[in-house]
């Protein structure tokens, strides 16, 4: 393969652009992100400033890589930032009740919270995936109806104060823990992306996912099961964002019905779409996903550092989103001519 | 003209069916809608009030209008997430303009032109930078709209420091809030306006008519001759024009320029479109869904606050029912079909 590409002459630059088209823009322009703001700002590379990035990544990444899998079904998931939200609050609202009936049993009040708080996220899925495969509801409007919905319960539970009473070690043994010197929802992250890695890969569940997204009705022929399978897309997406939440609330030490929300939401779908998920649906990987949401992340990090106004700079991630995606539009299109 | 809109809306595909099983099937929204306002005044007398149907129909010309220029879009499968930052963007930028104007000592007509010219400006702007990305770019519309929206609140937010813009001259409310053509308050009346145009346009023009056909199959338009880009161009810089006539409209209300006046409009504007009865798929939809879809959700909300429903509750509520307004339309066209 390779010594194909150095023989011949005018085949290189095409070897060249495909693997540079496999592995994508963001690789390197996330080096260069890191390599520029490194010269420019010594705080960038301080510890307390990379654990920070990494740990507000590692959120946003898990959330994204479920939104990716919804996309790639060819769905949306407008929900997520709602279901962390409500996550959230049903975890610290439960931990508080069983606190209250068993005082001092830590284990079973943790184990309660955690299941309550996953148990929202397959909820909201399960009627997400209900709505959209069973009664053919555009993925867009469900998840616009339960995004409200769920908010609305979110803020019902709490009237909008946070909720407090769980246990010391859930708090700073597990939400601000550090182990191997990263951050939990580091360690969390990680594990998400590599089930999700295998899961895409190597699992019939993954497979049937691409072929859905690709071609619905070669799907159908070929006897993939289509409602179960875009079910489970919208349970997965959901309970990641359940997970986001629970990870929040361990981190700040309160169940807050403003977790997550709609800047949660549209961001994981910023970093689903530059991270090359097509909207088309079949196409994505989620370790490029996470990758995107690192990218998104230091961005952020860096037009702080930088002193951009806080104001400005969402016009900074309008303009790349968009100029990812035509970028992405116009190869594909120069591809295409060929 | 109910019927003759509906009909419209419901498209060529039922005309095969018998007139009775469509005429019920079209008459679910309207029937729900009266259902709505009489349940709400078994519970509270003040619902049916004049005064506040006149408030109703007030609030509805809003929605309404956002409702229109997010139908425009959607009829061409397309979305413009961008829709509430556009308003907000537009406020913020009419506000400045005229503030402006009168600081610099401008006679009165002069401010009111600059302000409506910069507002107006900012909103086709938007439009053409949302158009021209998404029909020669070839960029998936949601995520075009996601990206503007991201770069007008970027710019509201900067433009004004975060905070209400002062200085809109008195005149400029009177004219488009307060004032009125035949008793007739303005915003009602322009709203009306605007929405018998955009029907002769979208029913009687060769433009109107090719969003259906855009929007139904885009292949065959092009194949056609139509041209696709063009139009796909022009009918965002409709939505955001529209758009920007609403944010005046709001900003004469409050009497500033508000960078949060847009907030949830995008979102709320596609459900009241959608609930409507106009299909996301393209194609379908028109100016009767969009007033019909606001109608609908401003009389539930209204009918919500006076009955004292708790606001986080009627957050549930409109979720339920955004869902459960597309569902019965699919079981109309599904039964239509």
């Amino acid at each position: 393969m390779s010594t194909a590409l150095i023989t011949a002459g005018p085949q290189n630059s095409i070897g060249l652009r495909s693997i540079a088209g496999r592995i994508g823009l963001l690789p390197a322009l996330l080096v260069l992100l890191v390599a520029g703001m490194s010269a420019v700002d010594p705080q960038f590379y301080g510890i307390i400033n990379i654990l920070n990035i990494l740990r507000n990544a590692s959120l946003l990444a898990i959330v994204a890589s479920g939104q990716a899998l919804v996309i790639v079904a060819g769905g949306f998931d407008l929900s997520v930032g709602a279901v962390v939200a409500l996550a959230s609050v049903v975890t610290a609202k439960t931990m508080a009740t069983t606190a209250a009936a068993f005082p001092g049993n830590t284990a079973l009040i943790i184990a309660s919270g955690v299941a309550a708080g996953l148990g929202c996220g397959i909820v909201v899925g399960l009627v997400n995936g209900f709505c959209v495969a069973k009664l053919k509801v555009s993925g867009f409007v469900v998840t616009l109806g339960t995004m409200s919905a769920t908010a609305g319960v979110g803020l019902m539970i709490t009237n909008g104060i946070p909720v407090y009473g769980m246990p010391d070690i859930f708090v700073k043994g597990f939400g601000r823990a550090q182990a191997f010197g990263l951050p939990t929802a580091v360690h969390v992250a990680l594990i998400v992306i590599l089930v999700m890695v295998f899961a895409q890969r190597r699992t019939l569940f993954g497979r049937y996912v691409y072929a859905i997204g690709g071609n619905v009705d070669a799907a159908v022929v070929s006897g993939v099961s289509i409602q179960r399978h875009i079910v489970g897309t919208y349970v997965v997406s959901s309970v990641l964002a359940a997970l986001v939440g629970i990870l929040l609330t361990a981190q700040v030490g309160s169940g807050q019905a403003s977790f997550g929300g709609d800047r949660m939401m549209l961001q994981s779908i910023a970093a689903a779409v530059i991270g090359g998920v097509s909207l088309r649906g079949g196409v994505g990987r989620v370790e490029i996903v996470a990758i995107s949401a690192l990218f998104l992340t230091i961005l952020g990090n860096a037009l702080n550092l930088l002193h951009v106004d806080s104001r400005l700079q969402p016009v900074f991630l309008g303009v790349i989103m968009v100029a990812a995606v035509a970028l992405d539009e116009l190869s594909r299109r120069r591809n295409a001519r060929v | 003209m109910s019927d003759l809109e509906l009909s419209v809306m419901a498209g060529d595909t039922d005309r095969a069916k018998p007139l009775l099983g469509r005429w019920l099937w079209n008459a679910v929204l309207p029937a729900a809608l009266v259902a709505l306002l009489l349940g709400f005044a078994a519970f509270d007398h003040g619902v049916l009030s004049p005064a506040n149907l006149l408030n109703i129909a007030q609030q509805t010309s809003y929605l309404a209008l956002f409702a229109m220029a997010q139908t425009v879009v959607i009829l061409t499968r397309g979305f413009d997430l961008a829709l509430g930052p556009t308003v907000s963007m537009v406020s913020v930028g009419t506000a400045l303009a005229m503030a402006g104007a009168t600081a610099t000592g401008h006679d009165t007509s002069l401010v009111l032109f600059a302000g409506l010219g910069a507002g107006f400006g900012l909103g086709i702007a938007c439009g053409l930078f949302n158009g021209v990305v998404i029909a020669l770019l070839g960029v998936n519309p949601f995520v075009a709209t996601l990206g503007s929206y991201n770069i007008a609140i970027g710019i509201a937010t900067t433009l004004s420091s975060g905070r209400p813009v002062q200085g809109v001259p008195k005149l400029f409310s009177q004219i488009f809030y307060g004032g009125s053509i035949f008793g007739v308050p303005a915003a009602i009346a322009i709203t009306v306006a605007i929405g018998i145009a955009l029907h002769l346009v979208l029913s009687r023009t060769v433009f109107g008519r090719s969003l259906y056909i855009i929007g139904t199959n885009p292949r065959a338009a092009a194949v056609a001759g139509l041209p696709v880009k063009r139009i796909l161009v022009a009918t965002y810089v409709l939505c955001s024009a529209l758009a920007a006539l609403g944010a005046i409209m709001m900003t004469a209300r409050t009497g500033s320029g508000e960078p949060n006046l847009g907030g949830a409009l995008s979102l709320q504007a596609i459900a009241g479109a959608v609930v409507g009865g106009t299909s996301l798929a393209g194609g379908r939809g028109g100016v009767g869904t969009a007033v019909l879809g606001a109608l609908f959700i401003t009389i539930l909300s209204n009918g919500m606050n006076l009955t004292r429903i708790d606001g986080y509750v009627q957050m549930v509520v409109l979720g339920a029912i955004v869902i459960v307004g597309v569902l019965l339309d699919r079981l109309r066209m599904e039964r239509s079909q």
